[in-house]
């Protein structure tokens, strides 16, 4: 079962990686690549941070994985200012 | 330059936006959608003394009025980041950046995925997806729908997609996992739902819910609850099946359910298919707040409003100079209460604005959302108060912390 779309990681692997070392959300990201893709984890990030705080305590006073602009999609002209 | 900017033309948006002009500002609204409105557009629903919520009508009202008080509203305009920059807030869209004193972060709430086997093929979409289609684009997301997930959103949109004339063959719970554990288990999902049992059209689940004040009560009601569900609008409800597949070739053909326990766990030899052409999921809101994570606010992450919250006080100021925040980017609430919220953020600009002339508006606004919230007629969280008693002491504590680190 697909979870995050965009790196093509599965349920079964983000459990057993969470399992395995027993890791925060961010470290989950970084080792499966998680909502590393295009998207940039819109839609699985709420999944990965749930399977992770299946096996470790959340930390209440933090984003546990981190927003990065952009936050949509904006393409390489529109970024570098190139006008048409 | 003291032209106000309001990220997101939703309820709580363009009410901001209303206030602040009416006190003379300038104002200017982007959205990311081609319609102003936000969720508010997909809601239609009957009302306790029997009046219809027309969200369409309701948007169009806002939208007018803003209009007629010449605030410029920019759709089809998302925001790609935030930040501040010698002393003005710099935001960044496609085609232009703009810059202000006073930004608002009007931008709602994003739908929760509850992962399936299955889940990925054509025809499976989020129970928000299913509303936008239905009542603001007016196409039928299909013929006849699953719908995976029981909670207030779902059941509404449910009932919506049979005004429609749509088939839902039922609403139904998805298979536990991780990342399903409070929508698969049985419990938890009948403990949201007696807060919403005054909303059941039948006299059975009214009467019902009165029963089930204590857990031994709720244990029984669990385990006597009927395999084939309980009907709303003629659509059975089903707490003891939940869907372990989502089938078909190239795109949804059905589902697969099996009866689970009171616990949550599927019962073997149980299973058996659903046909539909589409599948709804139904995971709940969470507050789309990635605006002010990336701008720097401190968040604190409180379940009864939906997850993580921007810190900010009652008048929806945040920790950071000249940034706000209304709506249900500061928890999953109804659209009234998010109306409420905008006027009182709307106001607090207006305020900073005028060196102080609205104090006494504001303090009223503020009672206006507790009054609005206790009078709501649906409650996302049945203990949204308790979530906002908690966000105010992290900002009592904060504010603590923050004077004590400049004198020491």
């Amino acid at each position: 079962m697909i979870i995050c779309r965009c790196e093509e990681v599965t349920y079964g692997e983000l459990k057993n990686t969470a399992e395995t070392y027993n890791c925060s959300a961010r470290e989950l990201k970084l080792r499966t690549r998680a909502g590393m893709g295009y998207c940039g984890g819109r839609t699985c990030r709420s999944m990965v941070d749930s399977i992770a705080h299946a096996s470790t305590e959340r930390d209440v006073t933090q984003v546990t994985l981190k927003y990065q602009p952009p936050i949509r999609p904006v393409s390489f002209g529109s970024l570098g200012e190139i006008t048409k | 330059m003291n032209r106000v900017i309001v990220i997101g033309a939703g309820p709580s948006g363009l009410s901001a936006a209303i206030t602040i002009a009416e006190n003379g500002n300038e104002v200017l609204i982007l959205d990311e959608y081609m319609l102003a409105g936000g969720r508010l557009l997909g809601q239609l629903y009957e009302e306790e003394n029997g009046k219809w919520w027309n969200g369409i009508k309701e948007s169009k009202s806002l939208h007018d009025k803003a209009v007629a008080l010449g605030i410029e509203i920019r759709l089809g305009t998302p925001v790609s980041n935030i930040e501040k920059l010698d002393g003005s807030w710099v935001i960044y869209t496609d085609e232009e950046t703009h810059y202000t004193q006073h930004l608002l972060l009007a931008t709602g709430a994003a739908e929760v995925p509850l992962p399936i086997p299955g889940w990925t093929l054509p025809g499976v979409m989020s129970v928000g997806a299913a509303q936008v289609m239905t009542n603001v684009h007016r196409v039928k997301p299909g013929n006849r729908g699953v719908i995976i997930g029981v909670n207030v959103l779902s059941s509404a949109i449910a009932m919506e997609l049979k005004l429609a004339d749509i088939d839902v063959a039922c609403i139904t719970l998805p298979k536990m996992n991780q990342v399903t554990k409070e929508s698969g288990n049985p419990m938890d999902v009948m403990n949201s739902l007696l807060h919403v049992s005054h909303m059941a059209p039948s006299a059975f689940v009214k009467f019902g819910s009165k029963l089930m004040k204590n857990e031994f009560m709720k244990k029984m009601g669990i385990t006597f609850f009927p395999k084939k569900g309980v009907k709303m609008w003629d659509i059975p409800i089903m707490l003891r099946k939940a869907v372990i597949n989502i089938y078909g070739e190239n795109a949804v053909e059905g589902v697969t359910i099996a009866t689970i326990n009171a616990s949550g766990e599927v019962i073997e030899g149980t299973e058996e298919n659903i046909s539909a052409d589409f599948v709804c999921i139904a995971g709940g809101l969470y507050p789309l707040a990635e605006l002010a994570a990336v701008a720097g606010c401190p968040f604190y992450y409180i379940e009864e409003l939906g997850g993580y919250v921007p810190l900010h006080n009652k008048r929806m100021e945040t920790v950071l100079d000249g940034l706000y925040v209304a709506g249900n980017i500061t928890g999953v609430e109804g659209a009234k209460v998010a109306i409420s919220q905008g006027v009182t953020a709307g106001l607090a600009i207006a305020n900073n604005l005028s060196g102080g002339k609205q104090e006494v508006e504001i303090n009223e606004a503020i009672k206006r959302i507790e009054h609005t919230r206790d009078n709501a007629f649906i409650q996302f969280h049945p203990a949204v108060k308790e979530g906002k008693e908690k966000l105010q002491r992290y900002w009592e504590e904060y504010g603590q912390e923050v004077k004590v680190g400049v004198t020491s």
